[in-house]
């Protein structure tokens, strides 16, 4: 506003016809502009909840007994039907078989190969070993908790 | 009406930046371009991402999910091969230590600056004569022992706590910064940093839903191509930050829980990192023009 009204005064000649008719419109587009903001959160607000927030996944993986048989399967759909007797020594090394065998496997089984151990999996029988190992999400307090202490051993966690 | 005018001045003096490194991200941009992958549209198309340099023969190359930030669920989105030399090397911690150091301390001008005796005002003429007043013998009223009086030791105008670390440390810093964060799982590898909204919500949501952790560093390829989104999200949070490629380092790596980088920039540090292993000693600073410096 300071920057107009300079303007306006150093240079009357011009800058009048071209600011004169606009800066009417300006004016009255900022008036415009505050009036339908109202009327438009509420139409944002519907837009939105697509993209809620699905809940929050706990960590603990228990590894299901059908487990050989859920990976055998997995393997046989994604190799297709030229799958040796031996399929737990099949490689890994094609990129292609390799993503499709663990997101198959990641989503059926609700837990996925971290970052740090996916160079390790260069056959299914190291995928099986994976899968084969539980995990908790409790601490190691409740582990103690949980776990047969002496008598005299007494744990309070009051936070 | 003013924000018309604004507009119209940056449009006008856009500012030709940093001559350096705007070249080399310029250069990199459209080399980096390049579809090394497959489509990333169709939800069935993995993205598969090769290491486009050679890797040395009895080391294979590590590997880590390409995730997407588009949806919530979208965590598997295709497959990254990282460079061993970069993303798997010898955790050296003491370098880490070295190179978080430097950058802490090389910046630093301590402005502290205390009077000796002979700044302090007074203290020219011998207060008493040296015998006969049973007082203790005296030069001027002014010495360290005096009260009011000069310190013998303290810190003596601005000082400079200004170092260089040798160049290939501080690039080796950055690979086992890298290597540490693959390694204990903080390190997210994303297409590119597209949200569906601008809302920091959204972003902060997505961290929890995926465990990143508390702080997240974002790195992108170069600063004018970064989506607004990401830019609005991340400026309206305090623990999300957003950083150009070139300015990846060790204390920030260190200092955010995750890191989250596009797969523009890692193509864009492989090359960078891996050049400094089969270089020439320079016989002029890199920093003025070469013919083949990445």
């Amino acid at each position: 506003m300071a920057a107009v009204s300079v303007f306006g005064v150093a240079r009357r000649g011009l800058t009048w016809i071209v600011l004169g008719a606009p800066r009417r419109e300006f004016w009255s587009r900022f008036r415009k502009e505050k009036k339908p903001v109202v009327a438009e959160t509420v139409e944002e607000v519907k837009e939105e909840p697509i993209l809620v927030c699905p809940p929050l996944r706990s960590r603990t993986y228990i590894p299901p007994e059908d487990l050989q048989g859920r990976v055998e399967s997995c393997v046989k759909e994604i190799f297709g039907s030229s799958v040796p007797s031996n399929w737990q020594d099949v490689s890994l090394e094609d990129g292609h078989l390799k993503f499709g065998l663990l997101a198959r496997l990641a989503d059926d089984l609700g837990h996925a190969v971290p970052n740090s151990r996916l160079h390790r999996m260069c056959r299914v029988r190291d995928v099986l070993d994976f899968y084969n190992v539980p995990i908790h999400d409790r601490s190691k307090f409740d582990e103690l908790i949980a776990s047969n202490l002496p008598p005299n051993l007494k744990i309070t966690w009051g936070y | 009406m003013l924000q018309l005018v604004r507009a119209g001045v940056r449009a006008w003096l856009r500012p030709t930046g940093c001559r350096g490194l705007n070249a080399l991200t310029e250069e990199a941009v459209p080399q980096a371009a390049k579809p090394e992958s497959v489509a990333s549209a169709g939800p069935q198309a993995p993205v598969l991402r090769r290491c486009e340099l050679p890797v040395p023969a009895p080391r294979r190359p590590v590997q880590a999910w390409v995730e997407s930030l588009r949806g919530y669920e979208q965590e598997r989105v295709g497959l990254a091969e990282l460079h061993p030399e970069v993303f798997s090397t010898a955790p050296r911690l003491d370098i880490l230590h070295q190179v978080a150091t430097w950058q802490k301390n090389f910046k630093r001008i301590s402005y502290a600056k205390t009077k000796t005796r002979a700044e302090v005002r007074g203290g020219g003429r011998k207060p008493w004569p040296q015998k006969g007043s049973g007082r203790s013998r005296h030069g001027s009223i002014r010495s360290p022992i005096w009260r009011g009086g000069g310190i013998a030791h303290g810190p003596r105008g601005p000082t400079s706590y200004y170092y260089m670390l040798p160049m290939k440390v501080r690039v080796q810093g950055l690979k086992v910064a890298l290597t540490v964060k693959l390694a204990q799982d903080d390190l997210h590898i994303v297409d590119s940093l597209e949200l569906p909204t601008s809302d920091p919500q959204y972003l902060t949501e997505l961290a929890r839903y995926r465990r990143w952790g508390d702080s997240v560093l974002l790195v992108d390829l170069a600063h004018d191509d970064m989506p607004q989104n990401i830019v609005a999200a991340a400026s309206g949070l305090k623990t999300f930050n957003l950083i150009p490629a070139v300015g990846l380092n060790v204390y920030s790596m260190l200092k955010h829980q995750t890191l989250v980088l596009t797969l523009q920039t890692v193509a864009f540090l492989e090359e960078k990192l891996l050049w400094h292993d089969s270089r020439y000693t320079p016989l002029y600073p890199f920093r003025l023009p070469y013919r083949d410096f990445p």
